[in-house]
Parts: structure tokens; C-alpha cells; sequence
């Protein structure tokens, strides 16, 4: 499996979109999951989150990252259950009552998220960092420096994820135990966000170094020597999205 | 030419000079070697050279280096940039791409090389490293030492005038180290590049460096051919510099009186070294 947000060669519709489209698609769609508050528009957009990425045949990584934001909007969905007296009553709280619709606005919460985030981390997966970067400078007509900073910021998570690994791996291999309680392992773990801190500095610094002494000053919007034509998918993606995205509209109006 | 004048130089975060009363001057064309032990102060020379000091390391820089006519404290880090290509030490945090070709691209891309030329020069340069099969692989997937040699392809397609290499070979197997350097001095030869290579392996270095500079505590301890430098055996473990076991054996010999030719660095040499010997 790739890394974490790491681009996977291939040669499927979404790897041949132009990546500036991509983009924007993966955005209009995000904006479409919270813009609407209809369970079963948001189920469809998930399924159809989902067949992309099973599509591109990057199912496996799409697993992944739904399990990531999973837990991570199970807090929230947690938060909502406990603080949206809606619905029928199911469960009493001391503070009111957990109901049908405090149920569905956590599910609501889950389905919007993973939604959301499954095409913008795809955009990653399915296209050359340097094609974000180029494209988005291009034709988004984005400063080359924060096009640069920011694909090379996501390209260092995994980096900065491997190295934390590598530490803890380390401090296993001394004796310490990183089995147990959450907040256990939560203590285990602040000391070592020092020297991750510090390799993390050391390492972006370099990387600025190196890109410097290869000429990072002189890139201009021309520089670019891929050209990033628009072809008719890229207009059907759009338009598509643009759909979704009046759909959503349409419903938080009527609905 | 490359013109180090009195030079020293000490880190902001640091209480002492890292390298210290440098004179060297290295001619046009030049394969220069550079070892020692950790920490002696090699990185910082070649920093020296790039320009990433005084520009991106602040710190007390005494005396000058010239590069090419350039001052290094006046000229711009770009300017340099265009003379000098770099291959940094820390090889993971270089790499500003997903896939090798892009890798080639992004400098050729940065220093404005024509369209029409882009191709050849990364074609060319994959070709002088011997990985154009890696082309469309992702970085990702590559080894350690099939990651330098993309970091070498990377600069020897933008052709600079000066190689500056920081332990180019560091990850990769010794028959592979070999055909790197093997590699590189032929292109080198061909497009009359200088060489400045810090290596561990000094063996290796000496087959092919016309100068071999020691560095010890930030000094420089011997610049001069390698079979001038190999003599001095003793004192380069002293240092903690790597001697070939060949080349103390012969040395030995030669301290005995038994022999007289010159110095050797190969298992090769010794035993031809030996056989005069026992004639
Ligand atoms: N950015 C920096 N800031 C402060 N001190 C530094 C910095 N870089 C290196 N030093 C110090 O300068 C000295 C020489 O470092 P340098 O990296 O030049 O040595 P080296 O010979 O390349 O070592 P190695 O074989 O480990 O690569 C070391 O003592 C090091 O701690
Ligand atoms: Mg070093």
C-alpha cells in the first residue's frame, strides 16, 4: 500500500484529469457535503466517493484514510449525540435527552466528513506532486512559492509520520511500553515530540536549502514545462460538480 | 577555479570555528576528494563552495572563497546555484518530487533551459547515472542508493561548471559505489566539470581523485595526490581516516627498506608490491 497521501502511478480516469480540475472538483464537492443536511444525498455522494476510488483502484488506501477520519469524526459524532436533544427520546441525560435526531445528526456528521475528505485525499493519490504545484500555478495562477510550500507540506507528512514511528520504535527497542491506556501512551508519547519536533526542523530546513541551491528563486508562472491542457472529461468533472454542488444548494433551500 | 583565502568559519549556534585557516585552490577540471572523520568540518566546506554559507547558515566567516571568479559573499545564492550543482548529505529531504523525471525537471524547469533542450538533458542525465529505467518510478519506491544516484542525475542535468557531491556513495554497496564514481568521472572528463566529493571510502576516492584533501578538526591536514597523501599511512589513522590494508602493508615495507616503488592502494598493487619484494 502507499504512503500516506503519497501519488500511486497509473493511468486511470482520475490520474489523466487535469490536476488544477481535480482541484477544484475535490473542493466543490466538499462544499456540496456541508452545504447539505439530507442524510440520503450525503449517502449517495459517499457511495459515489467511494466507487471513484474503488475505480482507480485505489480502494485499499481509500480504507485506510476512511478509517482515519472515521475515528476522528467519531468524536464528533460523540459530541453531537450528547448535545442535540432532537427526535424522539431514546436515552435520558442529565442534561436533557439523547433522541432519534441526536442519532442522526451524528450519523449526518460521519457521512459528511468521510465524504468530504475521500476526493481531496484522492486528488493526492492520483497525481504527481509537481503537477499540483505546476498546474495550480498555471492556471490557478497561484505564487509558485505557495504552490510549492504547500504540496511540499503534505509530501512531509508521511516523512514526519515515518519519523515519529522510527522514534517510538527506538524507545520500544529501550524498554518502554507503548501498550495500555490512551492516556498512558499519551504520556509516553509527549517527550518524544521534541526530537521529532527537532529532526522535523532540521529536515524542512534542508529541503529549503536544497531547493534553493537548484534554482527555487527563479521560477516564474513560465517556468512550467508540462502544459496542462483542459480536455472534455475535465469540463464533464466540472460540470458535474457544479451539479452536486446546486443540488446541495437546492436541498438546504427546500429542505 | 576554486579559491579558498584564509578561511574559517563558525556556526550562530556554535562556540568554535568548524574549519579554520583553509587555503586550497582547485584548478578547472579538477576531481577533488575530500575525507576525514565525523564531524571534521567536510560538509561545511562544500557548503563553502555552494554558497548555502555564508547565505543560508548565518555565522563568522573570515577570509574568502572564490568560485569561478565569483566571490561567494557577495554573489547571490542564485548566481552560485547556476555554477554550482549540490548534492546534499541528507538525501530523503532533496528529493522535492513524486517520480523521478520530475526530479530532473524541477531544476531544469527553475533555470529556464529551453523546452526544446529539456528532454536530451533528461534523457542524458539519467543515462550518465545509469538508472534511465527509473524514469517513471515514484521516489517513493526506490532505495537508498538508487535515491542518490536520482539526486546526481538531478544536477548533472542542469551541466554545472562544479559538482560539489556530499557522500554521494554513502548508501549504496560497493560495486555499486564504484560504478557511481565510475560514472561520474567520466562525465566529468567529458564536460571538463570539477569534482568536489566528500567520501568515506578512501580507497575508492584515491582511484579516482587527482587531489585528495584530509580534513581533521577543520583543518586541513593534506591536500596533494593521492599516492603523496597514502604515504603518510600512520598519521591518516591517527586521524581515523579509513587506510587501505594494502596500502599499510606496502607502507610497512617500504619503512623496512624493502621497497621502494610507490605507493599502493589495491590488494592488486600490494601483491605486485610483494612479488618485487621477494624477486
Ligand atoms: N547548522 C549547523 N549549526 C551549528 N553547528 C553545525 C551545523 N552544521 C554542522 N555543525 C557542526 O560543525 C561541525 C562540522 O560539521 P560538518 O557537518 O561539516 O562535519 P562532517 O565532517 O561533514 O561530518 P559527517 O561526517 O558527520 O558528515 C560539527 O561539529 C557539527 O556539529
Ligand atoms: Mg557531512
Amino acid at each position: 500500500m502507499a504512503k500516506f497521501l503519497e501519488y500511486v502511478p497509473g493511468t486511470s480516469f482520475l490520474h489523466r484529469m487535469n490536476p488544477s480540475v481535480k482541484l477544484i472538483c475535490a473542493i466543490l464537492f466538499a462544499i456540496a457535503c456541508f452545504t447539505t443536511s439530507n442524510l440520503v444525498f450525503l449517502g449517495v455522494l459517499l457511495a459515489g466517493a467511494v466507487a471513484l476510488a474503488v475505480g482507480c483502484g485505489l480502494g485499499r488506501e481509500t480504507a485506510g484514510l476512511t478509517k482515519a477520519v472515521f475515528a476522528f469524526s467519531l468524536i464528533l459524532a460523540v459530541v453531537l449525540l450528547l448535545t442535540t436533544p432532537t427526535g424522539e427520546p431514546l436515552i435520558a441525560l442529565p442534561w436533557g435527552y439523547l433522541g432519534t435526531g441526536s442519532l442522526l445528526a451524528a450519523l449526518t456528521a460521519i457521512a459528511r466528513l468521510e465524504a468530504a475528505a475521500i476526493p481531496l485525499f484522492l486528488v493526492f493519490y492520483v497525481t504527481r506532486m509537481s503537477d499540483i504545484t505546476n498546474s495550480a500555478v498555471k492556471q490557478l495562477h497561484v505564487p509558485y512559492k505557495y504552490a510549492f510550500t504547500f504540496t511540499s507540506t503534505v509530501h512531509f507528512i508521511p516523512v514526519f509520520m515515518n519519523d515519529m514511528a522510527g522514534i517510538m520504535e527506538a524507545q520500544t527497542a529501550r524498554g518502554v511500553e507503548f501498550d495500555g491506556s490512551l492516556a498512558k501512551k499519551l504520556r509516553l508519547m509527549m517527550p518524544l515530540c521534541v526530537p521529532l519536533l527537532v529532526s522535523s526542523v532540521r529536515k524542512t530546513n534542508s529541503a529549503a536549502i536544497a531547493a534553493e541551491v537548484r534554482g527555487f528563486n527563479l521560477r516564474t508562472r513560465a517556468s512550467g514545462y508540462k502544459d496542462y491542457p483542459l480536455r472534455t472529461e475535465d469540463y464533464l468533472a466540472l460540470a458535474a460538480c457544479i451539479l452536486i454542488l446546486g443540488a446541495a444548494i437546492a436541498l438546504a433551500v427546500t429542505g | 577555479m576554486i579559491q579558498f583565502r584564509d578561511f574559517s568559519f563558525r556556526y550562530r549556534e556554535g562556540a568554535d570555528l568548524v574549519v579554520r585557516d583553509i587555503n586550497l585552490t582547485i584548478p578547472d577540471g579538477c576531481f577533488v576528494g575530500i575525507t576525514g572523520a565525523a564531524g571534521s568540518g567536510k560538509s561545511t566546506l562544500t557548503y563553502a563552495v555552494n554558497g548555502i554559507i555564508p547565505h543560508c547558515y548565518p555565522g563568522d566567516f573570515y577570509g574568502e572563497v572564490v568560485v569561478e571568479g565569483l566571490d561567494t559573499m557577495e554573489a547571490s545564492l542564485t548566481d552560485l546555484s547556476r555554477l554550482v550543482g549540490s548534492v546534499c548529505q541528507d538525501i530523503d529531504s532533496q528529493m522535492v518530487a513524486t517520480v523521478v523525471e520530475d526530479e530532473l525537471l524541477y531544476g531544469l524547469e527553475n533555470f529556464a533551459v529551453p523546452r526544446e533542450e529539456i528532454p536530451d538533458r533528461v534523457t542524458e542525465a539519467l543515462a550518465a547515472m545509469g538508472i534511465a529505467d527509473l524514469r517513471d518510478r515514484t521516489i517513493d519506491s526506490l532505495s537508498g542508493g538508487q535515491k542518490q544516484k536520482v539526486a546526481v542525475a538531478s544536477v548533472l542535468a542542469l551541466r554545472p561548471q562544479v559538482l560539489v557531491l556530499d557522500e554521494p556513495t554513502a548508501e549504496l554497496d560497493p560495486a555499486s559505489s564504484v560504478a557511481v564514481f565510475d560514472l561520474l568521472a567520466r562525465y566529468a572528463r567529458e564536460h571538463g566539470t570539477t569534482v568536489i566529493v566528500v567520501e568515506q571510502k578512501i580507497a575508492l576516492l584515491s582511484d579516482y581523485a587527482d587531489m585528495l584533501v584530509i580534513v581533521d578538526g577543520g583543518r586541513i591536514r593534506f591536500a596533494d595526490a593521492p599516492e603523496a597523501v597514502l604515504a603518510h599511512a600512520d598519521e591518516l589513522l591517527a586521524l581515523g581516516v579509513n587506510v587501505p590494508r594494502a596500502t599499510t602493508l606496502v607502507n610497512t615495507l617500504a619503512d623496512r627498506g624493502l621497497y621502494a616503488g610507490p605507493t599502493v592502494r589495491t590488494v592488486a598493487g600490494a601483491v605486485t608490491a610483494a612479488k618485487e619484494v621477494l624477486a
